[in-house]
């Protein structure tokens, strides 16, 4: 028996070998998370993977999704191909984890900004410009007539229960001093099921959901989201804290996105916007803009033309936003205010100069 | 007057089921819309691999389906069936090297990885690791050294107080943490080792089990026999030992293949987590039923293999039975 007892010890011990073996190497922090994405040349992102109309898998294969097209204008702007980007699936409570690891180098996963995210002391992201502003909304059966909160009064709305949905809506009414009863079930798809029922007027959760809920119903098109919002939900994509490179890259291809909008850039009318930049001297704001004047890029450590790749590759933020969640798709959410600001939205980007 | 009773009880149980069992077939065959299914049948089978690099986990499958069959229902002898042990063996470095790519194929990251392959990789992968670590905490667990003995039960006991998915969620959530930033372990690799130490400890009671059913009596005369205490180990007693365990240890197996669907609220897109990933489709939403039907149906077809498989091994260690 002496030597089986060896043989385990030496067993264990092989064990234990193996996994540190398989351990990658060490790396260094110095360096920018962008320098490392360039050299790379490849973009790790980390997405849901499982929420309608912002990232979810088609049958062939691939991502796709707002969310997506965020990893993919990045890939564009970072490495000069959309293509170059590796997906990681994440549950809600590995997201920051992953990050913090070094396993994705961005997080595009329909993430609530708040402040103990973003701060140093909580789970201290940085957080690029909201790319969706979610909130909780309301849907009500389309020949009911309700435009508004007000037509609801006295209305039964179906919510669930003991949540912070709940808690909004209560408030928002309470704020109108209009009197309405709510219907309270465990879970979603039992408000779901309450409202098909037509146990209430309407149902409320987060418009992104309602959505999604909606485009599983027998008829869809019979039912409307209200373009009341009754909280505030901005979702954003972030990168790691303290890697001010990174962030900043991160910040300025949201907000070409959001620039070429306004500019009317699209991703059809791109590379001609090119041509009468460099033929024109005087649209001088515009070459600044495209990279045919100027080093915008390169103080940000991309490409001069990186926001003419990133909009080559996913167009401009109301084309991303129309491909996935306009009234076109099946998860068709109200622009409301993820419009422009001059449409009366908070889409809104500060000057490229 | 009762045996009325009794006929028409016979009847409306029978007309009962018979509408039921109507209502699901209607159902299946009319009701249902397979489009889910049909249009995503390489995502089930190989997740989100890259398109033109999809035949390799396809072929691993085949092989592995392909011996399957041949241990099951091929030539009951000749060089096939001396061939099978090693073949099977071999699966495991075949799978990885298909999988992971490098020796002349692309390299494909773990990211990759999905479906049906990844969830056979993950059931073949830590209980080809958690079988001998199982079998030396057995020994352990019976060795005449105090420390040794009492360091394998307390890992024994500890590991089977722990709930399975928390053990996941410290792999897969926390081993990043204290690791020191830019040293990452790939995650495919802390699922299987997270597995496997979980296995283990129920694996070395299966094997206790049989250790204990060899009479004290085989050593002795193994010993009588001038066999060294390895040898007596490996010739006599661990055969039969394990002959005796295999129905728990095929339960471990079948076990853990249903758990590595645990995975899939860790955000490894195995079986169930691709499902998951393919419903958040808009062209597929609510279809619930037909999904997971479908995985029902995969998850028993691969159980139901290695039930059969299990219980072929079983026949074949028979003495008795084999030797006729």
């Amino acid at each position: 028996m002496r030597f089986c007892r060896h043989f385990s010890l030496f067993g264990a011990l092989g064990v234990l070998v193996t996994l540190l073996g398989s351990c990658a190497s060490l790396g260094t922090t110095e360096t920018s998370r962008l320098d490392l994405v360039k050299q790379r040349g490849e973009l790790f992102c980390g997405v849901s993977g499982k929420i309608p109309g912002f990232s979810f898998l088609s049958p062939e294969g691939t991502y796709t999704g707002l969310d997506v097209d965020i990893c993919r204008a990045m890939a564009a702007a970072f490495v000069g191909d959309a293509d170059k980007v590796q997906y990681r699936p994440l549950t809600a409570p590995e997201r920051f984890t992953a990050l913090r690891s070094g396993e994705i180098d961005l997080l595009s996963r329909n993430t609530t900004q708040t402040l103990s995210r973003d701060a140093a002391g909580g789970n201290g992201i940085s957080f690029a410009p909201v790319v969706f502003h979610d909130g909780q909304g309301l849907i009500v059966p389309k020949d009911s007539g309700v435009q508004s909160l007000q037509d609801l009064s006295g209305k039964a709305i179906c919510v669930g229960s003991g949540t912070t949905t709940e808690q909004n809506l209560n408030d928002a009414f309470a704020a109108l001093g209009l009197p309405y009863t709510p219907i309270k079930y465990q879970d979603l798809n039992q408000v779901v099921g309450g409202y098909l029922q037509g146990r209430c007027a309407a149902m409320t959760s987060d418009r992104s959901q309602l959505a999604a809920a909606r485009s599983g119903f027998a008829d869809p098109e019979e039912h409307v989201i209200l373009a009341d919002r009754l909280s505030k939900e901005p979702l954003a994509p972030g990168v790691v804290g303290g890697d001010q490179q990174m962030a900043d890259a991160m910040t300025w291809v949201v907000y070409a996105l959001i620039e070429a909008e306004e500019r009317g850039i699209t991703q059809a009318n791109v590379d001609a916007m090119v041509k009468k930049a460099e033929a024109d001297p005087s649209q001088a704001a515009l070459r600044r803009f495209l990279g045919v004047d100027g080093d915008l890029g390169s103080k940000l450590g991309l490409p001069n033309d990186f926001v003419v790749k990133a909009i080559r590759a996913t167009g401009n933020y109301g084309e991303i936003y129309d491909r996935h969640l306009g009234p076109d798709t099946e998860v068709a959410i109200p622009r409301g205010a993820n419009r422009l600001a001059e449409d009366g939205g908070l889409m809104i980007a500060p000057p490229f100069t | 007057m009762n045996r009325w009773l009794d006929r028409s009880i016979t009847l409306l149980i029978l007309a009962l089921i018979g509408w039921a069992g109507w209502s699901l077939l209607h159902w299946l065959l009319v009701g249902a819309d397979w489009s889910v299914v049909t249009t995503n049948l390489p995502l089930y089978a190989v997740g989100s691999f890259p398109a033109d690099q999809r035949w390799r986990p396809l072929l691993w499958m085949a092989v592995l389906i392909t011996l399957t069959l041949l241990t099951l229902v091929g030539p009951k002898r000749g060089w096939v069936r001396r061939w099978l042990p090693l073949a099977w063996i071999a699966m495991a470095p075949l799978g990885l090297w298909l999988l992971a790519g490098g020796l002349g194929l692309l390299p494909v990251g773990t990211r990759s990885w999905g479906g049906l392959t990844l969830t056979l990789l993950l059931t073949g992968g830590s209980g080809a690791l958690a079988l001998p670590l199982g079998i030396l905490l057995a020994l352990g667990r019976r060795s005449d050294l105090p420390v040794l003995r009492w360091s394998s039960a307390g890992y024994i006991e500890l590991m089977r107080a722990v709930p399975l998915i928390a053990v996941l969620f410290f792999g897969q959530l926390l081993i990043p943490l204290f690791l020191p930033p830019g040293l990452e372990i790939n995650r495919v690799l802390r699922a299987v080792v997270a597995f496997a130490l979980f296995a283990a400890a129920y694996i070395a009671e299966d094997v206790r089990g049989g250790l204990q059913a060899i009479p004290p009596t085989q050593r002795e005369a193994a010993a009588v026999l001038g066999l060294s205490p390895v040898q007596t180990l490996q010739l006599v007693v661990l055969p039969q030992a394990l002959r005796i365990a295999l129905p728990s240890l095929t339960n471990q197996a079948v076990g853990l293949l249903q758990n590595t669907s645990l995975m899939a609220i860790l955000g490894l897109v195995e079986l169930l987590g691709i499902s998951r990933s393919l419903l958040a489709n808009p062209a597929f939403i609510g279809r619930y039923l037909e999904v997971y039907l479908w995985l029902a149906a995969v998850y028993w077809l691969a159980c139901t293999a290695m039930a059969l498989l299990a219980r072929h091994l079983e026949f074949q260690l028979d003495p008795v039975r084999s030797s006729r």
